[in-house]
């Protein structure tokens, strides 16, 4: 018997439909994943019908045959207490801090009308969610656990109470690639384990591949495509589906059309970077423990490593963008001035682009100004005309309609963001790119055409590129060379084929399972 | 928001142009209506104990409170966003030796030392703007600071450190611009509490000299006669409880628009 029916379900919030009539059902024991772009309201679809969303559902939603649409807010905090239960998105903001780990979940437990846990109980709550030392956990603060610790703790405390159905709304979409595999297939465990229905969010087709048995498409409010996991994700019938599928970066891909390697062109030579530990702890924690890297002109390389391993602390030291303690930099074979004595014409070869595009480009300027600005400092042999063809040429180059130049950032969507702040970082013509997570804010649509429009400068301009990412699959989409960074420290790296095929350090072989 | 805003601005343009509509200067006595009542012909809100015209003296005393309030919000907005700025964006050991200035002051009892400076330089409107501009910006710096060193993090600064851009460019194109939001909605968040301690140090007989009147004098006069007066008391207490409403109104919608 289905656990869940969902029958012409809309969602509106004043006056704009975010969700238009979209039906579903899902058994009990299953998994259905909605996966869709950001904006197709899939996460509305999911919290809307049990009032953990301004808007407003209409249709008709049955949990196990009880109506939910048009109850009030008393009877939805009972159906969320008693037969389901949530995981959110942002472990980071989903616990509430002044309160220990055992407090939380022990309200969790009792919310629906269950006695007191004993403290064993919920230790062995926290060792089946595959926290280390659970007792111990119980008497910590949020603060005192990593992300994927945090995600843990959240699973147990949405399962605390023997839910008939689990919402899972982006649960991994936060962690690394390798956090992201284990805590998918904990869900899953625990479903199979208990006979819970999962409703699995995801923009990531490729998350969801093997762990959903009914995956349904969702795009601007409508399911486009229904269908079993396995048929679906290998022969689509929607285009959307199959754009979707296309753009999921995939180990086993062909490799990537590449421009050709030439001269040496960065030459980085034991970079160390440390930072103090903030309070009163004393000491410094080692975030770079000297590391050598060097890049060739047209060569494209990847520094690969799970959150707090270093990568980008070491990609700011050498671009000059961050504090760095000890090492030095060549650049074609001279020096690199430090951050403070770098003059213009040293900056022009090398320019980032980073990982939250919005946020990378200041939101009161318009579109044109912000591509113009390296123009103004780095190149200034062109004049206000010449700059502002070049400004123009530089929007077209990355896809971008000529009619955005006057936007402002706020007015973008966070492809287009992103596209702007590639056409600011080519604007002086750089040697390099520093493309610092470039992609991991994206969805997964606006994300592969955003590599795809990488990888076909890359190639064009003979750029070299130094990528910063969690994820081995994006890597190899775009790079010669990887190179695995662990807890400051470069673990192995090689050419992008031999490391993906052949892992030799465990935590090389860790990313690349993370990324099958 | 927009009503306090509405009312703000009558209030401003009435200080400014009322008394010009007036048949009475707000220093002049009519010898014939000395203590009137409201609606006295000519007096539509009564004259004072020595026959000044009470709406005159009332709107003239909101613009010199209103004056003063303006010109110590802005010695704090100068002041305060200077400092601010300069410890966010060097951080370090400039920003802890700016910041425990800030504090030191900040324990200083300024009230006191307000009343100190009038007792040994004498009473001067000038003093009074000075005094209390340099104690108001203090908050202003703190503000200003934290929201630097939010700004430093934020990837777009980063963005123009890479193009070149030196750091004071990346201060006054980038950054300033982008607390210029919060900075004006703490700026407004200032002037109540000025337009508050005027008030208190004329009721004290330690702001602005007579003839020239504030909203301070003329509640401290109307508390004399309150008994027999209780107008006199009332008009500008009302202007007073207005002034400051719509100004703290206004400032927390504006701060909370902001994000701060």
């Amino acid at each position: 018997m289905s656990l869940l029916v969902a029958e012409r379900l809309s969602v509106t919030i004043g006056g704009r439909k975010l969700v238009d009539d979209v039906s579903f059902t899902l058994d009990a024991g299953r998994t259905l994943a909605l996966v869709g772009a950001s904006g197709s309201g899939k996460s509305q679809t999911c919290l809307a019908p049990f009032g953990l969303s301004p808007a407003t559902a209409h249709g008709s939603v049955r949990l196990d045959g009880d109506e939910l649409i048009g109850r009030g807010e008393t009877a939805l905090r009972g159906v969320r207490g008693g037969k389901v239960g949530f995981v959110f998105q942002q472990p980071l903001t989903a616990l509430t801090p002044h309160l220990r780990i055992g407090a939380q979940l022990r309200e969790a437990w009792t919310q629906a009308g269950a006695p007191p846990p004993t403290r064993a109980a919920m230790a062995a709550a926290l060792d089946r969610v595959g926290l280390d030392r659970p007792l111990e956990r119980l008497d910590q603060y949020p603060h005192r656990l990593s992300g994927g610790q945090r995600q843990r703790a959240l699973i147990a405390m949405a399962i605390a109470h023997h839910p008939r159905l689990l919402v899972a709304d982006e649960p991994t979409t936060a962690l690394d690639a390798v956090l992201r595999a284990e805590i998918m297939t904990l869900l899953c465990g625990l479903c199979a384990e208990r006979g819970m229905a999962m409703l699995l969010v995801s923009h990531d087709l490729a998350t969801v591949a093997d762990h959903a048995d009914q995956v349904a498409v969702m795009q601007t409010g409508r399911i486009v495509e229904t269908g079993p996991a396995e048929r679906l994700l290998v022969a689509p019938d929607s285009d959307y589906a199959r754009a979707l599928i296309a753009a999921s970066p995939r180990l086993d891909a062909p490799p990537p059309m590449l421009g050709a390697v030439g001269a040496p062109l960065v030459d980085a030579r034991g970079i160390s970077v440390s930072f103090r530990r903030p309070g009163w702890r004393a000491g410094k924690a080692i975030a770079v423990d000297g590391v050598s890297l060097d890049i060739a002109e047209g060569e494209a390389v990847a520094i690969v490593g799970g959150s707090g391993s270093g990568k980008s602390t070491l990609a700011r030291a050498i671009a000059r963008l961050g504090p760095i303690d000890a090492g030095t930099v060549g650049w074609r074979g001279a020096p690199l001035p430090e951050r403070r004595a770098m003059r213009p014409r040293d900056r022009a070869g090398l320019q980032p682009v980073f990982q939250d595009p919005v946020a990378s480009l200041d939101p009161l300027w318009t579109v044109a100004d912000i591509v113009a600005e390296p123009l103004r400092r780095l190149r200034p042999d062109l004049d206000r005309q010449k700059a502002a063809a070049r400004v123009e040429a530089m929007l077209v180059e990355v896809g971008l309609d000529r009619e955005l130049a006057d936007r402002r950032p706020a007015a973008l969507s966070g492809g287009q963001a992103q596209r702007v702040a590639i056409a600011r970082a080519l604007g002086p013509d750089p040697a390099m790119l520093l493309l610092d997570e470039a992609t991991s804010a994206l969805d997964v649509l606006a994300a592969g055409t955003i590599l795809d429009l990488l990888a076909r400068l890359q190639r064009e301009r003979g750029l070299a590129i130094l990528m910063i990412t969690h994820d081995l699959a994006v890597a190899r989409r775009l790079c010669h060379r990887i190179l695995v960074m662990d807890a400051g420290r470069i673990v192995e790296q090689g050419p992008a084929d031999r490391l993906i095929e052949a892992p030799v350090h465990a935590v090389t072989q860790r990313l690349v399972a993370a990324s099958r | 928001m927009r009503t306090a805003f509405a009312i703000l601005a009558a209030i401003v343009l009435l200080a400014l142009l009322g008394p010009f509509a007036l048949d009475w200067r707000y220093d002049a006595i009519d010898w014939n209506a000395v203590r009137a009542g409201p609606f006295t012909p000519g007096h539509a809100m009564g004259t004072d104990s020595v026959g000044r015209d009470l709406l005159a003296r009332t709107l003239v005393g909101t613009r010199v409170t209103l004056g003063v309030a303006a010109a110590a919000a802005l010695v704090s907005l100068v002041v305060g966003v200077a400092w601010g700025a300069i410890a966010g964006w060097c951080g370090g050991k400039i920003d802890e030796a700016m910041m425990r200035v800030v504090d030191a002051l900040y324990a200083l009892p300024f009230m006191f030392v307000v009343i100190l400076l009038m007792v040994v330089f004498g009473r001067s409107i000038l003093l009074v703007f000075l005094g209390i501009g340099a104690v108001e910006w203090l908050t202003m710096a703190r503000v200003v600071r934290g929201q630097m060193l939010a700004l430093r993090e934020r990837p777009f600064v980063t963005a123009a450190e890479a193009a070149g851009v030196p750091p004071a460019g990346i201060v006054l194109r980038h950054m300033l611009p982008n607390l210029a939001g919060v900075a004006i909605a703490y700026l407004l968040l200032t002037v109540p509490q000025v337009v508050m301690i005027e008030s208190f140090l004329s009721f004290l007989g330690l702001g602005v000299q007579e003839p020239m009147t504030s909203l301070g004098i003329l509640l401290k006069d109307g508390v004399d006669d309150m008994d027999i007066a209780p107008h006199a008391l009332l008009l500008p207490a009302a202007m007073l409880v207005a002034l400051l409403l719509c100004l703290t109104r206004a400032g927390e919608t504006l701060r909370d628009r902001f994000g701060a």
